[in-house]
């Protein structure tokens, strides 16, 4: 099962990227584990996790094809 | 259909000039409020702003903003139309980043909604800015 990540603002900067796709993720807990190990820099930022553009919780089940971004706090206007 | 609410760079006088024109076009409207986001020379630790990087998730922009829509008509009985438009990319200090245009019946609403309409897109908008100092360096805010 595979799920699209996406980085955004300086999550985006700080990891070099702005999309991976991770494998075998069952919940928002167990990508947060992956994405920890790929890149621990950006835990010493504030970010919310969305599923399919909807912010949601660590418990969250996560199905294939899932689109999922990690969001800093927003800064519009 | 959903709106594209985002352009790439600075909201020109030109779009600007065009979406107040259309205001014409709602002949119930009596009262209509204007706001326009711009670009401020903030100084952080003797740096001068020169410019803002704005970045956004572009789908969930959409429908927040839509979202955003729908509440002010479901508490704005008297507004008839909501635009939001907000900048990607480099915009420079002074340009402008926001518009909000709310077109009402009456000018009540019309302050009122406009004001709702610009918190909500600060609170729930996916929209980053890398402020860009005259000397190139960068933060995030």
């Amino acid at each position: 099962m595979e799920v699209k990540v996406l980085f955004f603002g300086v999550l985006a900067e700080v990891s070099g990227t702005s999309i991976k796709h991770y494998e075998n993720v069952r919940s928002l807990a167990d990508l947060k584990l992956k994405i920890q190990d790929d890149f621990p820099e950006m835990f010493h930022y504030n970010f919310r996790f969305s599923v399919n553009n909807t912010i949601t919780d660590d418990e969250h089940v996560l199905k294939a094809g899932d689109e999922i971004a990690l969001l800093p706090p927003f800064a519009g206007g | 259909m959903e709106d594209n609410y985002l352009i790439s760079g600075p909201i020109s006088q030109k779009i600007i000039s065009e979406i107040i024109l259309r205001i014409g076009r709602h002949k119930d409207a009596g009262g209509n409020m204007l706001f326009l986001g711009q670009v401020r020379a903030d100084e952080n630790e003797g740096k001068r702003v020169k410019a803002i990087e704005y970045s956004a998730y572009t789908e969930m922009v959409n429908a927040e903003a839509e979202k955003i829509k729908r509440t002010i008509f479901s508490e704005f009985d008297d507004v008839k139309s909501v635009e939001i438009i907000h900048s990607t990319g480099v915009v420079s200090t002074g340009e402008i980043s926001l518009l909000v245009l709310v077109c009402s019946g009456h000018r009540q609403q019309a302050m009122q909604a406009c004001s709702k309409t610009v918190e909500l897109i600060k609170a729930t908008l996916p929209v980053w800015k890398k402020e860009i100092y005259e000397d190139d360096s960068h933060t995030w805010s």
